[in-house]
């Protein structure tokens, strides 16, 4: 029987763990869901509570969900793979566009093309290598629907991380994180994560090469 | 030689059809690769000392198939860079020159006389060029041997276009932010938007090679504006003119001409001015006592108050009545329009006797503007260009 890599007999082989805190997510209003009516049913697991008729996300559940996922890009990332920032908060689309220039990824914060994956051949001119992970700044596009590239990524069986707020629906999503996606300074604090986390991978990559 | 002929008119039929058709289309070249993956090269023996496998470097599908379609294309084109010198060759010999010395523009004066053509539309004319001018250009490949797209804005579709708006955009955050530091410590001048034209959605799509829908540069112009208006836009000067054209002032400016001297050694300015079919040349000398000459005549050439006021309307804007001394040949046209021809010629040469300021004037009160308006046309089924037949219900 083959070996393990040996990335894999370690819980947090990048150290991407422990750039998740509580007390930073709380800072930037990561907690701060949406009104009661707006919310998705399927969210209910992952609040806190309500207050004042908003809906409080449960920050130590959003943690590890979030060290999960980081930890699944540095992976990813640790084997080479295209990594894809996708979201339509047109608000934020110059700091994800960056976020992903910084980390040598993607980024597709436009209008999407339907069947931009399901028919690249044809959108691309030519067959193209899809991405290996869909990361989801904001899962929802701009008529408040689930954004096509999160199903079109579950078809194609592409994982996919997503921070969900309350009124998202977090179901198809591989790595789902719940947080507020509106607060354009809590979107900088989780691009400053993922990107620390690619990094990371990136970096072990190139360590491990020496080594070998 | 009938054989050759008929060959090359062959070959200039298939030029004239593949340049309107490169025209239309864009280089799609469409594959049914449905499987995304990897492609491994089979594992090769190194014939090495250990005789272990060496394992190749793997290629990505995508790569493996934007190289087959890279060696189509170079067969292609040789195949017709080949064509291309041998007719090139029989055309000198059907001309009787020497085929090793013949250049593109003999070819085009030799298919002009051999194959001509009454066609309006010069593009539908007989056409032989070198094939690189044929058809389009293959875009360089979009990724790398792994596949991974060179690009980080390649999955967006029209990653060029979108660059730009995203620096664009970066450059106003910056700004913004430097703006926030010097608060209250700005002194430059904010740019005059009207100086910088950007640039068309035409030149945007020859820079960035993409379509471009007339949402996207709507967008385009939204930012560039943006830019532009933004209070420390002046840093940005070199950014900006990247994406816009600098306007001159020399299309505002006007042109003021030196005087000349007569046999009196009085100095003197002349020059024309035209409206509808009047044309007149004014001489206008300076330091004078006011006095006015139409075609020899004095004022009263021009029988109506009106005539006369346009006459002395220019120098009333300069405050230069009575100092003046002017000279007009006028002809053409009615009295009117002889009037409105000197008016112009006059505002024209009062422009080098008169201050910055003063032109200004001149132009506000639209004193330097030519009048294009001409007499309308009669129309049919009408007795005049407006009056019409009077209109019955039944």
């Amino acid at each position: 029987m083959e070996e393990e890599p040996k990335e894999f007999l370690d819980d947090d082989y990048f150290g991407v763990r422990k750039l998740v805190t509580v007390k930073s997510l709380f800072e930037v209003g990561a907690h701060l869901g949406h009104k009661t009516g707006c919310r998705d049913p399927y969210m209910a697991p992952f609040l806190f509570g309500t207050r004042f008729d908003l809906d409080i996300i449960d920050l130590e559940q959003t943690k590890v969900m979030m060290q999960d996922a980081l930890n699944f890009a540095a992976h990813i990332a640790y084997r080479g793979g295209v990594i894809l920032f996708a979201s339509r908060y047109r608000q934020t689309l110059d700091i994800v566009e960056q976020t992903a220039k910084d980390c040598g990824e993607y980024a597709h914060c436009r209008y999407w093309r339907g069947g931009s994956f399901t028919n690249s051949n044809v959108i691309y001119k030519g067959a193209t290598r899809l991405p290996d992970l869909c990361i989801f700044v904001s899962v929802l596009n701009s008529v408040f629907e689930t954004h096509t590239g999160v199903i079109d990524s579950a078809k194609l069986l592409i994982p996919t991380i997503g921070i969900v707020d309350t009124n998202c629906d977090p179901r198809i999503i591989s790595y789902p994180i719940p947080a507020n996606d509106d607060t354009p300074v809590a979107i900088k604090l989780y691009c400053e994560l993922f990107k620390q986390a690619i990094l990371a991978g990136k970096e072990k990559k190139k360590k491990d090469q020496l080594v070998n | 030689m009938a054989a050759s002929l008929g060959r090359i008119r062959h070959l200039c039929i298939k030029h004239c059809v593949a340049r309107s058709l490169s025209a239309n289309l864009k280089d799609s070249h469409v594959f049914l690769c449905s499987r995304k993956g990897f492609y491994t090269c089979s594992q090769v023996w190194s014939g090495d000392v250990e005789n272990k496998p060496v394992k190749a470097e793997k290629i990505s599908k995508a790569m493996k198939s934007y190289m087959e379609r890279a060696k189509a294309y170079n067969d292609f084109m040789q195949n017709e860079i080949e064509e291309y010198e041998l007719g090139k060759r029989h055309l000198a010999n059907i001309m009787g020159e020497d085929p090793d010395n013949f250049t593109q523009a003999d070819v085009d004066k030799a298919i002009a006389y051999l194959l001509p053509s009454g066609l309006f539309d010069k593009k539908a004319r007989p056409i032989f060029k070198h094939p690189y001018e044929i058809f389009p250009a293959r875009r360089a490949s979009q990724f790398g041997m792994d596949g991974r797209p060179h690009h980080y804005l390649f999955y967006t579709g029209k990653p060029q276009f979108f660059e730009i708006l995203h620096n664009i955009s970066a450059k106003h955050t910056e700004l913004t932010e430097v703006e926030m530091t010097e608060r209250g410590k700005v002194t430059e001048k904010k740019l005059n938007p009207a100086r910088f034209q950007k640039l068309t959605k035409t030149a945007l799509e020859t820079l960035t090679n993409e379509t471009i829908s007339p949402q996207h540069y709507l967008n385009f112009c939204i930012l560039m504006d943006r830019l532009i208006t933004h209070p420390l836009a002046r840093r940005a000067e070199e950014f900006i003119v990247k994406y816009s054209k600098k306007l001159d002032l020399g299309s505002q400016a006007v042109h003021r001409i030196t005087p000349e001297k007569d046999e009196n050694g009085r100095e003197y300015i002349r020059a024309d001015g035209k409206r509808k079919s009047s044309r007149a040349t004014v001489t206008v000398y300076d330091q004078g006592q006011g006095d006015i000459s139409v075609n020899g005549q004095d004022l009263t050439y021009f029988s109506s108050m009106q005539d006369r006021n346009q006459l002395l309307f220019p120098l009333q804007v300069v405050d230069k009545i009575g100092q003046v001394d002017i000279s007009c040949q006028v002809k053409d046209g009615g009295l009117a329009g002889q009037a409105g021809a000197i008016r112009i010629a006059l505002a024209k040469a009062l422009c080098s006797f008169v201050s910055d300021e003063d032109i200004g004037k001149l132009r506000l009160a639209g004193l330097l503007t030519p009048d294009p308006r001409t007499k309308e046309r009669k129309k049919t089924s009408q007795p005049k260009a407006r009056k019409k037949v009077p209109w019955k219900r039944r």
